[in-house]
């Protein structure tokens, strides 16, 4: 894990600080700045490239796992590598969705961490030799994106706001990763890429412009922890998770008018 | 990349969605339900995929009127995980989950609560433990078509109020919490407003009427006519045709002790039958009435029953397809109730229609597969653009709740104005131009199920 004080402290971030709070001031109306907070996104880049780097690197070692025809190793790896992916999720439909429909592609891909998964999982068999190449070759190309790929507030309140709706979907059915039975660590990890992002891009802008909507959203955020902070799936309060998914969303979308942007998108956005 | 100019441009213009879209990730729910995480056994099957439904009847859209706002209120309730216990809704289940449109569900199973498709166990352990007798004695899941004729409830008969038996199926065999008076009066009218299908076959007093066959004719003179070692008992004494093929009594009929006299009429639906659903068709039935009661029916006899069974027992048009129409036409009925809920501040009433419609519009959305899924190609911008409108339409529910709570009834009436605007015309117009790719289309859906199992089966082999 990255240390997240970085972000949090030091020069610039404090210079940024003064600058959104003159901004506010200037505006009268109290409306962050998309310019700024564009410059403040950027901050959320080495996390972006630390996750998609553990999910690449999963993806490696479960390569060497499935030539040794190691099955429990490969089971492991795999684990790793979907963690580091579902932590990315806020802005991996948006920013790479060529790349995001290969590597998530659902039910029965030919490539990517389901495929992988149906039969590592499902059928207990480790040939998945071509497949894993394929999802090293993916996260790679896309790891190598990253240090360079443009990075908009706007672009990164549309993922996040899109996945918090995600994570109040029906997992009745056993959810999405549900061969492998890691449903609920895809929504943990998902609500700590959700946490992560809000709280690295748009926290401090958003309190500076309203702090009872801010507090309103941390607490939503903290209502979602809490509720996927539980043994397994079936302890998951499904209405629950829902209602505070789309009061989440609600209030995200409050909060784009207070940080001058637009309004969420709910699909991945072409804008 | 999309092709922008596949999309209809007035309708994002008239729908003012915002920006442009493209497809974004979920997987289809509620259906199978496997895996071993879920709130319902592994292999349970709720048939939520069917693309052909029961078609539901209402009395009081028989004529020229239409249904009440308790009937709509009941239909919403009926429909609700909420008012049910822990387990249920953690599954998403509600009472229409069993009772399809009101109807049956003979493909309904959970194990260790049934034991064939089609029956249930409403004293099993898996959602109310307190009631559990510790023997697995399932019942068939009825049909609730014409159920106000149908009185005393349950199978055995044991309850002489339908307002009682509903209450004991939420709190007694759901767990639901204590519902309120105004809650179980909606189901009991909405449940009373279940016609049965027509049948152009009965005429007058329940006999048999227009174009019947001889064999038809034949099986009618059967069913009246006493039998030939107690001449006290005929078919028709219990299965009264002029009282819709009931007498309200309970008898011993030889499978196990007293059970209450079930309807004929459109009971060619209503498979499996007897009480706890041990046969599959009226042949099975017949023979079993000519051996308990020694009827010496002949093989000409039987068929010409088994005949005269099937024309009381049909029904015109007994399902439909399901598709957009068929959900937007229920949501708004239940929109109604909450357009009436927010004008008396009933902010109960409110919570539960915006959970209730929520819900249901949250899995309309996955009828309109992702850009991930597999098994769908075409469609990117149009399916993008129906799961954005149906997102959209939910979010608003959920602005429409917060406000109310809070006491912001205005702003919650303005957002329900807005809701209403949009369900009318820009929403199903949207829904209609992403049909083609939609799991509503057969190619897709059995495309989509296929696949699915076909994943769910290579778990299930490695056991």
């Amino acid at each position: 894990m990255m240390d997240q004080r970085c972000f949090n402290s030091g020069l610039s971030a404090r210079f940024l600080n003064v600058g959104l709070l003159l901004v506010a001031l200037l505006l009268g109306a109290q409306r962050a700045d998309a310019a700024t907070l564009d410059e403040v996104a950027e901050r959320y880049r080495p996390y972006m490239i630390e996750g998609i780097g553990q999910a690449l690197a999963g993806a490696r070692n479960l390569r060497a796992s499935v030539a040794a025809k190691d099955l429990a190793g490969a089971k492991k790896a795999w684990l790793s590598a979907r963690a580091g992916w579902e932590r990315s999720e806020v802005f991996t439909a948006g920013f790479v969705p060529e790349l995001d429909a290969q590597i998530d592609a659902w039910p029965n891909a030919d490539t990517g961490f389901h495929a992988i998964e149906a039969k590592l999982f499902g059928a207990g068999r480790t040939d998945v030799d071509s497949e894993t190449d394929a999802l090293v070759d993916h996260l790679s190309d896309l790891h190598g994106k990253l240090h360079h790929m443009p990075l908009t507030a706007q672009g990164l309140l549309d993922g996040t706001t899109r996945l918090v709706y995600e994570v109040g979907e029906s997992k009745a059915d056993g959810g999405e990763s549900r061969i492998s039975g890691t449903s609920l660590d895809d929504m943990r990890n998902n609500v700590a890429g959700i946490r992560f992002a809000y709280r690295t891009i748009f926290a401090e802008a958003l309190a500076s412009a309203d702090r009872k909507l801010a507090d309103a959203v941390n607490g939503r955020i903290g209502e979602l922890e809490r509720l996927v902070a539980v043994a397994d799936l079936q302890h998951v309060d499904i209405p629950k998770l829902r209602r505070a998914s789309e009061e989440l969303v609600v209030a995200l979308q409050g909060a784009s008018t207070r940080l001058g942007l637009q309004r969420p998108t709910l699909e991945a956005a072409s804008r | 990349m999309m092709d922008r100019g596949r999309i209809r441009r007035s309708w994002i213009a008239a729908i003012a969605f915002g920006s442009f879209v493209m497809g974004f990730h979920g997987p289809v729910a509620a259906f199978p339900v496997d895996g071993d995480q879920t709130a319902l056994p592994a292999k349970t099957e709720l048939n939520e995929d069917a693309l052909d439904k029961p078609r539901e009847v209402f009395r009081s859209e028989a004529g020229a009127g239409g249904k009440s706002h308790m009937i709509n209120l009941g239909n919403l309730a009926f429909s609700s995980p909420g008012i049910l216990g822990s387990v249920a809704r953690q599954a998403g289940m509600s009472c229409s989950t069993c009772h399809v449109n009101g109807a049956s569900n003979a493909k309904f199973f959970i194990p260790k609560m049934s034991t064939r498709p089609g029956n249930f166990d409403t004293t099993g352990p898996l959602f109310n433990p307190k009631a559990d007798n510790f023997v697995l004695d399932p019942v068939r899941i009825p049909s609730l078509r014409g159920a106000r004729y149908l009185a005393p409830y349950g199978h055995d008969g044991r309850t002489a109020s339908l307002r009682d038996f509903v209450r004991n199926v939420i709190v007694g065999e759901f767990a639901g919490p204590e519902p309120s008076p105004e809650i179980v009066d909606a189901i009991v009218a909405y449940i009373n407003d279940i016609d049965f299908l027509p049948n152009p076959s009965l005429g007058p007093a329940g006999h048999l009427a227009g174009q019947v066959s001889d064999a038809e004719r034949r099986g009618e003179a059967l069913f009246v006519k006493p039998f030939p070692h107690d001449p006290r008992l005929s078919c028709a004494g219990c299965h009264v045709p002029s009282a819709a093929f009931v007498d309200h009594q309970q008898h011993d009929v030889g499978s196990g002790g007293l059970f209450k006299t079930p309807t004929l009429r459109n009971a060619d639906f209503n498979a499996p039958y007897f009480h706890d659903g041990r046969y599959d068709s009226y042949d099975q039935v017949v023979a079993h009435f000519d051996r308990v009661f020694d009827l010496g029916l002949s093989a000409q006899d039987r068929r010409d029953l088994i005949a005269y069974l099937t024309a009381v027992g049909d029904g015109v048009q007994p399902y439909e397809r399901d598709g957009a129409g068929a959900v937007i036409k229920e949501v708004n009925d239940f929109t109604l109730v909450l357009g009436t809920a927010i004008s008396a501040k009933d902010t109960t009433i409110i919570a539960l229609a915006v959970d209730t419609i929520g819900s249901e519009l949250r899995e309309l959305t996955e009828r309109y597969p992702d850009r991930k899924n597999t098994n769908v190609a075409g469609g990117g911008p149009e399916r993008a653009l129906a799961r954005t409108a149906l997102k959209d339409l939910v979010l608003t529910l959920r602005r429409i709740e917060m406000a109310a709570t809070e006491g912001r009834f205005s702003e919650a009436a303005a957002d329900y104005k807005n809701y209403r605007y949009l369900m009318v015309a820009a929403v199903p117009a949207v829904l209609a131009g992403a049909a083609p790719w939609s799991l509503f289309n057969p190619e897709v859906h059995d495309a989509h199920y296929a696949a699915l199992r076909q994943v769910l089966q290579a778990k299930r082999t490695a056991r």
